[in-house]
């Protein structure tokens, strides 16, 4: 079978900030379903690469292609829609969880019906009945799973994600990595940013590893 | 129209409400001493130079001159609500866009009742278009000077919110959104007190002059009103306009959020 056309490709990236190269020509490609595991020593830019794949900060040169179409023809809110971005410490909105979760429907003015919002919950590993809580009390593990189910609920094509384990202890992040396995195998397009070892090798993928703004490909997905 | 004359001498007197202030400073180390001494000298010399230039201005009525003193007035508002704004970008770009925010909000205010409500003749008269047209100024200055400090402040300490909305599909505006509505709503919000307080609680500085001038009461009521008016459209016109400049300062074309480096 001929390998599937990336949904996300990002090509020779640079951002420079103070006349330092923070991403020095970082290169990508996701295909369907495929998670990508990105580690690296800190400060090695693995963050600013993915807040550039998100398109939430200007990049000095390179491009990014969403199923072959370059980011910078797409309007930004239609693209960020469609390509998650899930910081290693999410902002909690203010309100309950189920406002969290309709954040992104509300911003496009379209509301989440509550079965949608239940469903959400759930499939992130969370009870239905967490739509009431006020989002500003929950735990770290908590508020993860609830920022994924919220940029969830906008249904994306790709998931970028920062140290999604990092906070956690060991049961939470064992469930994250395989809430990230299983949505990665609903089809998402995933790049995780770890440098716990462990959860890589768990979250399976190609694995690339950052170094001087570059990322190194360093094995293919098993 | 008799009223009690001040001679300069007994303006010394009027010093010791300050010298007491001082004093009062120094005793409990509020170490304002100086800042008391310095706002003192100028408050005097400022309003003794005006009080010249509007003797000037209504011995030579032209519309130049009239004109040119709303100018000055216009450019040293705008530079004072430009400058000092901590987490903002600098001066340079905020001059600008506060001149235009102070002189839209002034100019709403001025020209219909200028036009329609409070027409003097000539046009140009000064003693007319100068003060009321240095209150809706100092006015808009307040406005813009607290429209850019909340927003860029907010921006500033808010800015994972800010950014979480845009990465959930936000445009700048919506993003925004919260910071730009809380700014607006505090720079309205004196006003909105002033308009249910006025006569109540203070006597305008306006009225109050009139009134000492010889106005009958009931006309200087008037004008108080108008005056009171004006300042609402001022806040409103100018507040949301320093808030619509923030925001495009703030975000990049592609609807990224500007970090803004802090000065020294």
């Amino acid at each position: 079978m001929p390998p599937l056309p990336p949904r996300i490709e990002v090509r020779d990236l640079v951002v420079i900030r103070k006349e330092r190269r923070l991403l020095d020509g970082a290169t990508i490609a996701v295909a369907p379903g495929a998670v990508a595991v990105i580690d690296g020593a800190s400060g090695c830019g693995k963050t600013t690469f993915l807040r550039a794949m998100a398109t939430l900060i200007p990049v000095d040169a390179g491009s990014i292609l969403l199923e072959g179409v370059d980011a910078a023809s797409l309007a930004p809110p239609a693209f960020r829609r469609r390509v998650a971005y899930v910081p290693q410490q999410p902002p909690m909105l203010d309100g309950t969880v189920a406002d969290n979760l309709a954040t992104g429907p509300r911003l496009r003015g379209a509301a989440l019906a509550p079965a949608a919002t239940g469903a959400l919950l759930e499939r992130v590993g969370l009870d239905a009945s967490f739509g009431e809580r006020v989002a500003g009390e929950l735990s770290g593990g908590e508020r993860l799973r609830v920022a994924f189910a919220r940029a969830l609920a906008n249904e994306p094509v790709v998931l970028l994600l920062d140290e999604p384990t990092a906070a956690l202890d060991p049961a939470s992040a064992t469930r994250i990595v395989e809430l990230v396995r299983a949505l990665a195998g609903e089809g998402l397009s995933v790049v995780v940013v770890t440098h716990v070892e462990e959860h890589a090798e768990r979250l399976g993928g190609d694995r690339y590893r950052c170094r001087d703004g570059r990322l190194a490909r360093r094995s293919e997905a098993p | 129209m008799t009223y009690v004359e001040i001679p300069l001498p007994r303006l010394g007197i009027a010093l010791g409400l300050v010298i007491l202030a001082v004093a009062l400073s120094r005793r409990t180390r509020l170490d304002l001493e100086r800042d008391l001494a310095l706002g003192a000298v100028r408050c005097a010399a400022q309003l003794l130079a005006i009080g010249y230039v509007l003797r000037l201005l209504f011995a030579h009525e032209h519309p130049a001159w009239v004109l040119l003193a709303l100018g000055v007035m216009l450019l040293v508002a705008a530079f004072t609500s430009a400058r000092r704004v901590e987490h903002g970008p600098g001066a340079r770009a905020l001059f600008p866009r506060a001149l235009a925010a102070i002189a839209a909000g002034a100019a709403v205010a001025l020209l219909p009742v200028f036009l329609l409500v409070v027409v003097p003749h000539p046009w140009f008269e000064a003693r007319y278009l100068v003060p009321v047209g240095g209150m809706m100024l100092a006015s808009a200055m307040n406005v813009v000077a607290l429209v850019f400090e909340r927003i860029f402040a907010s921006a500033h300490t808010e800015a994972a919110a800010i950014e979480q909305l845009l990465a959930l599909g936000a445009s700048p505006r919506q993003a925004l959104g919260p910071q730009v509505r809380k700014a607006v709503r505090a720079a309205l919000i004196p006003t909105i007190n002033g308009l249910t307080t006025v006569g109540l609680v203070a006597l305008p500085g306006m009225m109050t002059g009139q009134i000492v001038g010889g106005t009958a009461p009931e006309q200087a009521v008037r004008y108080q009103i108008v005056i009171m008016y004006q300042l609402v459209a001022v806040a409103a016109v100018s507040g949301t306009l320093a808030a619509t400049f923030a925001r495009r300062l703030l975000f990049t074309r592609r609807a990224q959020l500007v970090v803004i480096e802090p000065r020294r």
